[in-house]
């Protein structure tokens, strides 16, 4: 990332928090010190340095889900508060000033690649120089193998040859927790085996990867040996192309939750609705705040693991905005971890395709 | 944050009261809801006053409260308050801090009670179109609530995603559609509230009731001085079945403010009536390419209402010359206006912006503004003082005036200047201090010409009851602020 940008940070600790009511850190803690312009005025006192570092300051500015709510009302055309807060983070290493619930993951991250630890399946298979590359990331590695699968028995029905490699994490959770360094190290590991794959195409399912290779590796400095495609446009394409062809879905209808990231960082919002809407006898129900406008699960920025109860208060709030007893469709490892409670059923976009999909 | 240095700060409880304070307050709100953490009492010490923001750039704070709380329920509030009031500990309520005049200020430190924790609905009455909601919730969230059940609240202050219900009652806000719908103290029936002793009382949501002054109303307004409003019961409507919106340029403003007197005393009643004068309009509407004053107006409601009022204001303004401009700028007003962008570009620039409503009668509409004006433009390095009427009533209306300048080094004490010549020129045309941000701490100074003897009549209600002075010293204009006079 980059140095602050002092203006624009000094536009949202001017503002009156215009969008606090979509600052989802805001709404689950009520805490004013979390709340957008909040933060965005601890980070200009920290940058004029007229506050020091400390563990309570630095938890404050990494109380962002980088799920980029706030967004939605911002005057400031310019401003991304998420990039500011990071980048102020970004130097709080130095100080000392340690967030002490995510050194484990930290550890992880330098000793097995991922914050989860050690993977317990290897994700390297397919066919070797395949062109087509599936990076699955950490998370559904860890968390939920089978939208993995399903991935792979797409690719499988549609009678495509593709690849996975023995992946190491992106690097964004290492970039988020203020350790740059421990994040360009993943990523040069990442590319080298990228390049290493020949593949000429990298699809992913993961909203987080996806960014930090599209975004961060160029700000890094590192370019990408092969191109980027979301799960949902690569296999919107191969129904496109016929390679695909669902069947009959064995349930009437489904809400969508828009994983942020794709929503308003890669305006991703009509490739899943397609998918859906190909899905014969399947209804799709919107859940009150959507597509560009959805609002986060909990699970960005890996708050799932530094702020677990913050986290999972932030996606019983989120659930209230679906339909009851509908299942949940989401497109994002995290949404879907964070959306599993109170006994709803979610699944990824990619497991309810493989499921309706006979070819 | 040792080194951050406070400017108005009138005291402290000592650490000690405090202390057993904790002990006892946890037992009731519970750890995870009360907070010495300096990193929350920095930033729960102020409100959206330009003179906070000023002193943040230059690393300053007004105050520093000694504790946030966070209360979950009424009870929890009531339990609060008594404890606070036993050791004597000041009470400042928050809501989200969007107040314009100093009113969350800690001044003597204490508890900043922030309610943003007590944000349910707890009942919504189709049949009596009523809902019942808690003090701490946002006003966009409230209103988005609402529309999923198709009806709106129809209030909507610029401050809407920034504020609470709560912070509405307290500052007897007015909302940009108030002509149909009414402010704040029109749209509440009845609110629950708690006294600095604990006391928990109700107002009963009947229609009305001639049975004496009634006391939960007492609260709209009060600005956190006399208790804490927990929850109101308000007045909702279904969503309107039709718009319509309007704009039309005059010759100048006294043409316009006479072409609303009038359309208003027909009977109408658009839900916006807005009337910029010239500077504004060209500021606002650029595309409109007339430097005149602009009319603004959005009908709403039945369509057989909408088309018969807009065809009355049509037929009356046009008595007055009026330009009809369509209704494109309409909807770049309904896009735009909520967007506060400028004050905080300016303050980088070194220039202090501020707002000052004022309310007047029609007799001397156009001369407050003309006066007010004249007063801002007297004050040396004010660049431009504009205005805008944006509330209005059958006996008069709503002047908003912006003031922008580049003063030099002493900011604050430009600050001051604007503030008081406006407000002298205000009083001496006849005009009220303030239309809808209140008073908090900046405006108390001018109470007492405000309202004479009325304010010692206020003094003693708070005196009554909130005998120890706990719930937010130094507010309202009911003590002097020593460390900042006008
Ligand atoms: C950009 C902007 C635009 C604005 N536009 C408008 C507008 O169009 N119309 C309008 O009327 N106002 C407007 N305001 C002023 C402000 O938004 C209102 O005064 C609002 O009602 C304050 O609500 P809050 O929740 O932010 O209260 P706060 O700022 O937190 O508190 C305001 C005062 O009320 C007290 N208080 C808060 N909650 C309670 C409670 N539950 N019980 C007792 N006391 C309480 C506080 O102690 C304080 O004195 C605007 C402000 C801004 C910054
Ligand atoms: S992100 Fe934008 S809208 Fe939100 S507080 Fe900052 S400047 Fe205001
Ligand atoms: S990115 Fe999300 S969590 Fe971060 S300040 Fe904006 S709305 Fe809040």
């Amino acid at each position: 990332m980059g140095k602050v940008n002092m203006e624009e940070l000094l536009n949202c600790a001017l503002c009156p928090n215009i969008c606090r009511c979509e600052c989802p850190v805001l709404q689950a803690t009520g805490r004013e010190a979390v709340a957008p312009a909040g933060k965005a005025r601890l980070a200009a006192m920290l940058q004029k340095e007229q506050l020091g570092w400390d563990e309570e300051v630095l938890d404050a500015v990494s109380h962002c889900l980088s799920c980029r709510g706030c967004t939605i009302h911002c005057p400031f055309a310019e401003l991304s508060l998420c990039d500011e807060l990071l980048n102020t983070r970004l130097v709080a290493k130095a100080s000392g000033a340690r967030l002490l619930q995510v050194e484990p993951y930290l550890a992880n991250l330098r000793n097995y690649g991922s914050p989860y630890g050690q993977k317990s399946e290897t994700a390297a298979c397919g066919e070797k120089g395949a062109e087509i590359l599936y990076y699955a990331g950490c998370t559904s590695l860890a968390n939920n193998p089978a939208s993995i699968e399903a991935a792979r028995s797409l690719f499988n029905k549609a009678g495509l040859s593709y690849q996975m490699i023995e992946e190491d994490c992106c690097g964004y959770p290492a970039e988020i927790w203020g350790d740059e360094e421990l994040a360009r190290q993943l990523a040069a590991e990442n590319l080298r085996k990228m390049k290493e794959s020949g593949a000429s195409t990298m699809v992913t399912g993961c909203p987080e990867c996806w960014l930090t290779f599209t975004g961060h590796y160029p700000e890094w400095g590192l370019e990408l040996p092969l191109e980027i495609i979301d799960a949902s446009t690569y296999f919107l394409s191969l129904l496109e192309e016929g390679h695909l062809k669902p069947g009959q879905a064995d349930m009437k209808e489904v809400s969508y939750h828009d994983p942020c990231i794709w929503a308003r960082a890669a305006q991703k919002t009509a490739e899943p609705r397609e998918i859906i809407g190909r899905i014969p006898g399947l209804e799709l129900l919107e859940a009150n705040s959507c597509g560009e406008k959805t609002r986060c699960c909990g699970g960005g920025a890996m708050f799932q693991l530094s702020y677990p109860d913050t986290a999972a208060a932030i996606a019983r709030r989120r659930l209230g905005e679906f339909a009851e007893n509908t299942a949940i469709v989401t497109a994002c490892p995290f949404c879907r971890e964070g959306l599993l409670q109170e006994n709803r059923q979610v699944l990824e976009l990619v497991e309810l395709l493989d499921r309706t999909c006979q070819k | 944050m040792g080194h951050m240095k406070t400017i108005l700060q009138q005291g402290k409880v000592k650490q000690a009261v405090i202390d057993k304070f904790v002990d006892k307050a946890t037992g009731i709100v519970g750890a995870d809801n009360i907070s010495s953490g300096e990193i929350d009492l920095l930033s729960t010490c102020r409100d959206y006053w330009p003179v906070s923001s000023i002193w943040m750039l230059e690393g300053s704070v007004p105050a520093l409260p000694q504790l946030v709380v966070w209360p979950q329920s009424t009870e929890e509030v009531s339990q609060i308050l008594a404890l606070a009031n036993e050791k004597k500990i000041p009470v400042v309520p928050y809501g989200e801090g969007s107040g314009a005049l100093g009113g969350a200020v800690p001044l003597q430190g204490g508890i900043m009670l922030d309610l943003k924790k007590m944000n349910r609905v707890r009942k919504l009455d189709a049949l009596n179109q009523l809902i019942t909601v808690e003090c701490g919730m946002n006003g966009a969230l409230y209103e988005e609530y609402l529309n999923r059940g198709g009806y709106t609240g129809g209030h909507f202050p610029q401050s809407l995603r920034c504020s609470t219900v709560g912070g509405w009652l307290a500052c007897r806000a007015a909302g940009q559609f108030s002509t149909r719908y009414g402010k704040i103290e029109d749209i509440v029936v009845s609110l629950e509230a708690v006294l600095a002793n604990g006391t928990i009382f109700r107002g009963r949501s009947v229609p009305r009731a001639a049975t004496g002054p009634r006391a939960d109303l007492l609260m709209v307004g009060s600005e956190g001085v006399l208790g804490v409003i927990t929850a109101a019961d308000l007045c909702i409507w279904p969503l309107p079945e039709k718009r319509h919106y309007a704009t039309y340029t005059f010759d100048n403003l006294a043409d316009g403010l006479e072409a609303i007197r009038k359309f208003i005393r027909a009977g109408t009643r658009p839900a916006v009536v807005r009337l910029y004068d010239a500077q504004e309009t060209g500021n606002h509407f650029p595309e409109l390419g007339d430097e005149r004053p602009g009319l603004i107006l959005l009908f709403e409601g039945a369509e057989p209402i909408v088309k018969a009022e807009a065809g009355v204001v049509n037929q009356i303004v046009s008595g007055h010359c009026a330009v009809d401009a369509g209704p494109d700028f309409v909807e770049h007003w309904l896009e735009t206006r909520f967007n506060v962008s400028a004050a905080s570009r300016l303050l980088q620039k070194d220039a202090v912006l501020d707002t000052i409503e004022v309310t007047t009668n029609w007799h001397n509409a156009y001369v407050v503004y003309q006066a007010m004006q004249k007063a801002l433009l007297g004050v040396e390095g004010t660049m431009m003082a504009s205005g805008h009427w944006s509330h209005v009533y059958p006996e008069g209306a709503a002047l908003y005036m912006t003031v922008v300048g580049f003063p030099g080094e002493d900011k604050v004490g430009y600050y001051k200047k604007i503030w008081r010549v406006a407000m002298e020129a205000c009083l001496a045309e006849g005009a009220a201090i303030s239309h809808h941000h209140g008073i908090g701490l900046h405006r108390g100074a001018w109470m007492e010409q405000e309202h004479g003897q009325g304010l010692e009549v206020l003094k003693k209600v708070k005196a009554a009851l909130d005998p120890n002075g706990i719930m937010n010293p130094g507010k309202l204009g009911l003590e002097e602020v020593q460390q900042w006079e006008k």
